[in-house]
This record gives structure tokens, sequence and C-alpha cells, in this order.
């Protein structure tokens, strides 16, 4: 009887050890680098053009510190592809590892480029604990294809952005809510209506807006520019934007170089509608003083473009196990909640709501929307990114034309 | 200064020198011709070229380019002297003098981004014209900045440039005796502005032609102005460049490349022209220059760049006054001609960022223009006494001529070439790297500026000192170099505003782990939030100006200091003197 006892609670023991033996090697290992990670400095080279996404990292710096004894330093660039380049010129001089780059805040195009060059470590973000809690694959195709680029692992998501427009309802009551409305709203009112040049990024992104409205089939955007007609395909676009520079700000001569700058011309009262990636760009910049309180957001009625941006470590970091560290904590609760704040950032959670605990559901619903802000509802149907190869094709082909 | 080995001293500094460069071109050059193993690119081929040269853009910028590197310096130069020939010697143009400091020691994007807030249609010169006078409740629809034809571009440039001229050719004034030029020419009936023509610039010209062409060479490559205020549907040839280098797809790098190496050339044949033109310019006018007559209808020409020139003034100084506005400004809205709410919470939310700033730009500043002014007294002392032996006042040093290449080589393609270097050497990212690349660009001024007056110092001065007591160190220092001591002040403040400007070589060697008030303004000039970059702008401009500030106000003062503080020295010697033999 005694015997019986001993070898049941013996076998029973067995048995609770080999179940928790599966979770045990995943938790084993991310318990091995969060010791590795611990005293290391990730250098993060992110763009550092907006204060408030400044702000942000330092506060994720220092709850880092706290939490991980890793120290996170920001660089700020101009643009990503800086990075890009200077990891490039580290491999160029031999640099296989100590490399200057630990964590990189990309998507599409530079991580194309990246990926396509192997200058990537991983693949990693599977193996982050938070990645597995709480982000569901299969909500959205950008979580998996960045901008038509398979992710296998190689990026970690870090937040979601979606193209919205501006307008001041004092000078303009009913905003053009489609790209032809948007046309003849410029020649009913020459000079009010431009967008960023590209490359800029959030210029391309208006070209694939339109592209996304005007084309007949939009399914062909998803494949690689080389399989279809690309002058077929794109044709209503040039016709579109010849049209619409005759009539546009400066005569379609000049256009601004971003989305800070729309705002600043919107508030001069040289153009009528802006544009931006941030959902909440209005509310904050009322907020500074940079923009009257009479403005407010809108989306076009057939959807705007949207996607995600990523963290991925160089394949020279001297701090991976920092940098993984740092990429999960960016997906936890606390920090995707916080940075959707439109007060602190107004990035969209990366996160499936359904996958949330019930006081981390009620978090997320008391964030406070400014004035302006889109609520998710308002925000509408997203329009998925072309195959990243369609940026430099368009941006080429719109150079071509109209940068000579 | 007792130095021996005098050959040796320069061979080694002209080789240290001389191997960044190297690399640096070698690092542009092959690239140019398809040579890239980081890339798997081991073949050299013509490909790159072929791709430059079908590129319509290419034609587009440069055109650009020629139109805006050329231009710029030529109205440069013709308003800086018009105002030397108007106003040199007269009591209120030393007023002006001083006020050119500022204009000086601004980084270039700050002036952009002012001139934007001036000369754009919502800009303060319509503002303040509108409504009552124009009648515009809205901004008009103008190009009148970023203009296709690069005219803003241009203003942009001469603002920037006709000061430098004007500040270099009054350090020269005394070495061509203006002023006594100027009294004979005008007892014999010569028009000041003729005699200036005939007599002062053709000797101005020679004495000034190596800041010319910097001025030229730095019109033509020029990266953060263009960006801000140059037109972008195309841009500059540099700008395009930049963008190609910086474009995702990796292989662009070949065909940017072949373009910095297209952009070097075109550098060179630019100044070749420019020197061909002076040369004809000079012979076609010799017969009118001493024909006699006491004035002549092209002094109108100088008389016409006196206004225009004042009006670039004054347009660069309204420019600089709207930076603090806007770092004040709440709301400000067209066509208030001022901020209808004003704020301090702008420079509140720059403030901690200020202090780590302020400490990186200032240590790389002093410890970066202090390394050219030592560098350059030794190699200055090394020509002297070269001349001296070989009593030859033309020669130069292989040196006078390879310190200028860093400034006249487009910084773009080169600097590239040399990040690759600086990641060999493990020293990417490090303080060092950056004020060894900030040396370079920073050394050419200095040497430029402490030259004529050091080479032409009277010895005799040095040398009695050194026969009635042989102390050589302490003489040269007590002696020379204190008797030089405004040419000094003025050279370190010129390094150090030059050093404040730099961006790319700041980025590139510091690789963004240190940032400067230059790197964080043009970053956030990029944003085109007026307010942030006008705080930006007010804080990078205040050291420079104070420096400048500096250089002017202590040598003057300097002797009396010293001198109250070696009697204060020795009044307390005395004082404990007494004490101790009262004890």
């Amino acid at each position: 009887m005694k015997k019986t006892f001993i070898a049941a609670s013996m076998a029973a023991a067995f048995m609770l050890s080999s179940v928790s033996a599966l979770a045990v090697t995943s938790n084993d290992q991310w318990q091995q680098t969060l010791e590795q990670a611990k005293g290391q400095t990730v250098y993060f080279n992110a763009w550092g053009g907006a204060d408030n996404i400044n702000d942000y990292i330092q506060w994720a710096a220092d709850r880092i510190e706290q939490e991980y004894d890793v120290t996170l330093k920001q660089v700020k660039l101009t643009d990503a592809s800086d990075a890009v380049n200077r990891v490039l010129a580290e491999k160029a001089a031999g640099k296989n590892s100590e490399g200057s780059i630990d964590l990189i805040w990309l998507n599409g195009e530079n991580f194309r480029a990246m990926k396509d060059n192997a200058l990537l470590f991983g693949p990693f973000s599977h193996n982050l604990p938070n990645y597995a809690h709480y982000v569901d694959e299969s909500a959205r195709q950008s979580l998996t294809q960045d901008f038509g680029t398979p992710v296998d692992g190689m990026e970690s998501p870090w937040g979601m952005a979606q193209v919205i427009f501006m307008h001041d309802t004092e000078t303009l009551a009913t905003p053009p809510k489609s790209m032809n409305e948007l046309l003849s709203y410029a020649q009913a009112n020459p000079g009010r209506i431009t967008y960023p040049e590209p490359p800029q990024f959030l210029g391309s992104t208006f070209l694939k807006q339109a592209l996304h409205e005007l084309t007949p089939d939009t399914s062909l955007l998803s494949n690689p520019v080389d399989q279809v007609d690309f002058h077929a395909v794109t044709a209503p676009l040039w016709a579109y934007l010849d049209q619409l520079h005759q009539v546009a700000w400066r005569n379609g001569q000049t256009f601004p170089s971003s989305s800070e700058e729309m705002m600043r011309l919107l508030d001069d009262q040289e153009i009528d509608v802006a544009l931006s990636f941030d959902i909440s760009a209005a509310s904050i910049q009322i907020d500074r003083g940079n923009l009257p309180d009479s403005v407010r957001s809108y989306v076009f009625t057939k959807g705007t473009i949207g996607n995600t941006h990523f963290l991925a470590i160089p394949y020279n970091s001297s701090a991976k196990a920092g940098a993984q560290v740092v990429a999960n904590f960016m997906l936890s609760p606390e920090a995707q909640i916080r940075k959707q704040n439109p007060t602190v950032w107004g990035d969209l959670s990366v996160l499936s709501y359904a996958k949330l605990s019930k006081e981390q559901q009620q978090a997320f619903d008391t964030i406070p929307r400014g004035i302006a802000t889109l609520s998710i509802e308002e925000l509408g149907q997203t329009l998925p990114e072309p195959h990243s190869s369609w940026v430099t094709a368009l941006e080429k082909e719109w150079r071509e034309r109209y940068a000579q | 200064m007792p130095l021996i080995h005098t050959r040796l001293i320069t061979w080694v500094m002209a080789l240290v020198l001389m191997i960044p460069i190297a690399i640096g071109l070698i690092g542009t050059l092959l690239p140019a011709f398809q040579y890239f193993p980081p890339l798997g690119e081991y073949q050299l081929s013509l490909s790159p070229w072929r791709d430059l040269f079908s590129h319509g853009e290419f034609y587009a910028s440069l055109k650009l380019t020629l139109i805006t590197g050329i231009g710029a310096p030529i109205l440069s130069l013709w308003l800086a002297l018009s105002l030397l020939a108007w106003g040199y010697q007269r009591p209120f143009f030393t007023k002006i003098e001083a006020l050119l400091s500022p204009l000086l020691a601004i980084p270039h994007a700050a002036i952009a981004i002012g001139l934007l807030f001036l000369l754009s249609p919502s800009g303060w010169l319509v503002r303040v014209f509108s409504p009552w006078l124009t009648g515009f409740e809205r901004p008009p629809n103008w190009i009148s900045v970023q203009d296709p034809y690069g005219v803003s571009l241009i203003i942009a440039l001469v603002i920037k440039e006709m000061p430098y001229l004007l500040f270099v050719m009054l350090t020269t004034m005394k070495s061509i005796k203006a002023r006594e030029s100027l009294q004979v020419g005008q007892a014999l009936g010569y028009s000041r502005f003729t005699l200036w023509r005939k007599v002062l610039i053709p000797q101005l010209y020679p004495i000034v032609r190596l800041p010319i062409f910097i001025v030229v060479a730095f019109s033509l490559t020029v990266v953060d102005l263009a960006l801000v205020i140059g037109p972008n549907t195309p841009s500059t040839l540099a700008v395009t460049l930049l963008r190609w280098f910086n474009n995702p797809d990796l292989s662009m790098r070949f065909m940017a490349s072949a373009g910095a190496v297209f952009l070097m050339l075109c550098v060179v044949s630019v100044l070749a022209g420019w020197e061909l033109s002076h040369k004809l310019t000079s012979k076609i006018t010799r017969s009118e220059r001493s024909n006699g007559k006491r004035a002549g209808l092209s002094d109108n020409l100088l008389r016409l760049g006196v206004i225009v020139g004042l009006l670039a003034l004054l347009n660069g100084f309204v420019a600089l006054v709207l930076l603090p506005i806007w770092s004040l400004a709440r709301r400000w809205r067209f066509p208030d001609a001022l901020p209808s709410q004003w704020t301090l919470s702008n420079l509140e939310r720059a403030g901690p960022l200020l202090l780590e700033l302020t400490t990186n730009t200032l240590l790389i500043a002093f410890l970066s223009t202090l390394l050219a002014c030592a560098i350059s007294l030794i190699m200055l002392e090394t020509k002297r006494q070269d001349m001296d032996k070989q009593h030859q006042h033309t020669k130069n040093h292989l040196f006078d001529w390879l310190i200028y290449v860093p400034i006249l080589l487009p910084q773009i393609g080169f600097l590239f070439g040399l990040h690759v270097l600086l990641i060999y050497l493990e020293l990417n990212g490090d303080l060092c790297a950056i004020i060894a690349l900030h040396l370079m660009y920073v050394l050419p001024y200095v040497y430029l500026t402490l030259k004529g007056p050091y080479l032409s110092y009277e010895e005799g001065y040095l040398q009695q000192a050194n026969r009635i007591h042989y102390r050589p160190w302490r003489n040269y220092l007590g002696i020379k170099i204190a008797m030089l001591k405004p040419a000094m002040f003025t050279a370190f403040a010129i390094g150090f505003s030059v050093s404040i400007a730099q961006y790319l070589p700041t980025l590139i060697a510091g690789e963004g782990r240190y940032s400067t008030l230059t790197t964080e303004a043009v970053a956030q000039a990029a944003s085109g939030d007026r307010k942030q970059v006008g705080s930006m702008a007010m804080l990078q401009a205040f050291f420079p100006i104070l420096v400048f500030w500096l250089a002017q106000f202590i040598p003057r003062r300097w002797t009396r200091w010293r001198l109250f503080i070696k009697q204060c020295v020795i009044r307390s010697k005395h004082f404990f003197f007494k004490k101790d033999t009262q004890c």
C-alpha cells in the first residue's frame, strides 16, 4: 500500500516534470537570453524626427533598465536606410561581430534590402514570450508579409500605422473622400492640394493609395512589379497626376518634404488637406499649438493604406540578447498600451485584443483619444500595401516624369 | 618657434593628412567602377557610368548645380567687393563688420530655415504686408522658395558666403596697404570706387583666391543648405547623390559613387574655368585700368553691388531674428505679423537635451580647433624657415595644397569611403574619430586665416628679444604669439564655428552615438516644426557668436587684464611678505 502510493506519487511527479519540460525548454531558453542580456547596452537605431516618439523610447529605456538591467540607447536617424548603410559598411570592413547597431526600427524596402543581403540576425520573433502570448498572426496580413516580403521571424512587430487625412473644418467643411473628389476639389480651388514628394515614404504611400483607387485590377498589386505590365497598370495614375499637378500647390513644381511640413502648410492655410501616417497626428499638433483646434482627421470612403512597422537585429550586433529583451518588452501590453495613448505617441497596438486579459482589455478601452483622432471603427478598412518592389518602380517613374 | 628637422615635420604632416584623403578617394573610386566586395562585386566595369549618363535626373541636377554653384560665388564676390570698396575705413562700417560675425558663425541650415520663414508665401515678409496692402487673407500660391531655378538657394548661399569673403578680405587689408593706396589715389583725384577697381581689387584677388575657391567648391557640393531651401524636383547633384547613396536599393551605390567622382571632376573643371576667366578678365581690363581716367562707368557696378549687398545682409539678419521669435511662439498663424500666443514650453522641452548636446558640441569644437591651431602654427613655422633658407617667397609647401583637398572635395562620396577605414580601425562612433574628421575641415580655415599675418610678421622683434635674452620658446610665445593675438583669436573663432556647423562628418564618424547641436537641428529641420527648429538654431548660433564676440573683445583688453592680474599678484606677495616679517 505504502509502496504503491510512493510509486504512484513518483509516477505523478514524473508526469508533471515531463509535462512542464516542454514549456521549460522555451522558458529556459528565454531565461538564458535574459541572463546574457544583463549589463548589455543596446544601440537602438530609430528615426528621431518626432519628440513624442523619442520620449516614449526614453520611457521604455528607463523601464528596461529597471527590470532587465539592459541599457537602451537611441541613435536618432533621419532615415532608417542610414542604419542599413551602416551595417553594410561594417560588412564591407569585415566587421562581422561587435557591430555598432543592435536594433533597427524599419519595415518595407529597408527590411527587404537587409533580408536579401543577409544582414539580419534571426529568426527570433517567435521565441519572444510576448509574441507567443499576445500576437495573432492571422489578424492582419501585414504581420507576416512586410510589403509583400515574408517576415519569417526575422523582425518583431512594434506598431501599426494607417494613412489619415486632415482638414480644417473652418476653411473646408466637407473634405474630398476619394482620389477623384480630391482632383475636382483641386480644380475648383487651385493651389490648395498637394502631397509629400516621393521617395519620402508618405509621398510614395500617396502614390500607392491613388494607384489602388485608380487601377482597374488591384489584385495585380500584390505581385512583384516585374511580373505585371507596369505601364498598363499605372497609366491611370500618371494621367491622374498630370491633371492634379496643373492645379496643385505651387503648380506641382515643388512638393512638401514630410507630413510635418504638410501640417505646417495646413496651419498656414497654404493648403487645405494634409496627410499623415500617424492616426493621432492632428490631436498631438493641436495640443502643441501647431494646428488650430478646428482641424479634424478623416479617411477615404473606400479605405486607406496601412502597414506594420517592426524591430530587427543586425547579424553583427554585439548585444543580440539585449536586443531581444528590448523587442520583447516593446510587445508587452504595458508598453503597447502606453504607445497607443495619443498624448504619448498614438501608434496602434499590434497585440490581439482577444488574447489579452480582462484588465488589459479594459486598459486599452480607456485610452483617451484626442479631439481630432478617429476611433478604430472610424478608421474603417485598411488597404494592403502593394508588394515592396512597387515602391522603387513607382518612385523611379515619378522622378522621371516630374523631377527633371 | 625653435623647430628642428623642419623638412621631416613637413613630410610627416603631409603623410598623416594624405592617408585618410587617399583612402576616402579610393573608397569612392572603386565602387564607381563596380568594385565593392561587400555586395559581391569583384569585377571592374564601366556600367555605373553608363547608368549615370543614361539617367535623366543626373543631367537636370547637374544643370542646377552648375547654375547655383557658379552663380552664387560670382554674386558673393561681387557683393563682398562692393561693400568693401564702399565702406572700408568709414566709421559706420566697423559696426557692419561687427555684425558680420553672427552671420558667419550661424550654421547654414539655420540660416536656410530662417530664410524660409522670411521668404516663403506664408513667410514674414508677406505677413507684414497682409492683408492691409496685398489683400491676402491666405498665403498666395507663389513659388518664392525652393523654386525650380534655384534662385532661393542662390540667395541663401550668398547670404552665407558674402560675409565670409568680406571677413577674409578685411583681414588682408593691411598686407596690401589699402589705406595708404587709398590716400595716395584720392590725392590724385581718383574716385573711391575707381580706385578699388583699378588698384586694390587686382592686388586683393590673388591673396583671397583660395577662400574664393573654397566658396566655389562649397556652393557646388553643399548638402544641408540645398536640402532645406533648394528645389527638389530635381535637387542639386550633391543632394541627388545623397539620396542615391541612402537608397535602400544598395546597387544604386555604384551609380552614386560614379556621380560623386563626376562631381569632383566638376569642381576641378569649374575652378580651372574660374581661374581662366580671371586671367582673361584681367587681360581685357588691363588697358582700361591704366588709362588714367579718374572715374568710369563700371564703377556703377560696384555701386549697385552695395545696394544689393546691404539688402542681402538685411535679409540675413531678419531671418536670424525670426528664429528666436518662432522658438517662443505658441500660436502664430498667417497673416499675423507676430505670434498671438507666446510660450516657454518649446524651450523647456529642449532643455534636458541641451546639456548633453552642448557638452558634445563644445568638446568637439574646442579640441579640434585647438589641435588645428597648433598644427597650423607648426606648419607655418616650417614654411617660414624654408622660405628664409631659400629666399623664395612664392614657393608653396606640399601641404599648402593638400589641406584644402578635404574641403574642395564633395563631402558625401569622400566620407563614405573614409567611413570604411574608421571601421577597420575600430574608431567608428568614437569621439576621437569625430574630432579627427572635424580637424580635416577646421584645419584649412584656421591655416588660411593665420597664414597671412604669421608670414608677414616682422621676425626682427623675436630675433632682437632672443639676442637680449636667449629663451626661444618663451620669447616665441610671449612676443611673437602675443603680437599675433588678434589673428590667433580670429582663427580660433572661425575654426570653432566651422566645427560647430559640420553635419555629415559628425554623423558619419559619430554614427549617431554623439549628437551635436547641428546634427540635432538638421534632424529637426527635416520635420518642419518651426518652433523646434527655431529653438535648436538659436542655441546652435549662441556659442559661435559668443566666441566671435570674445575674439574681438579679448585681444584689445588682454594686456590690460594681464598687467592688472600681475599687479594683484605682486601686491598680494608684498602683503604676505609684510605679514611674514611681522610674525
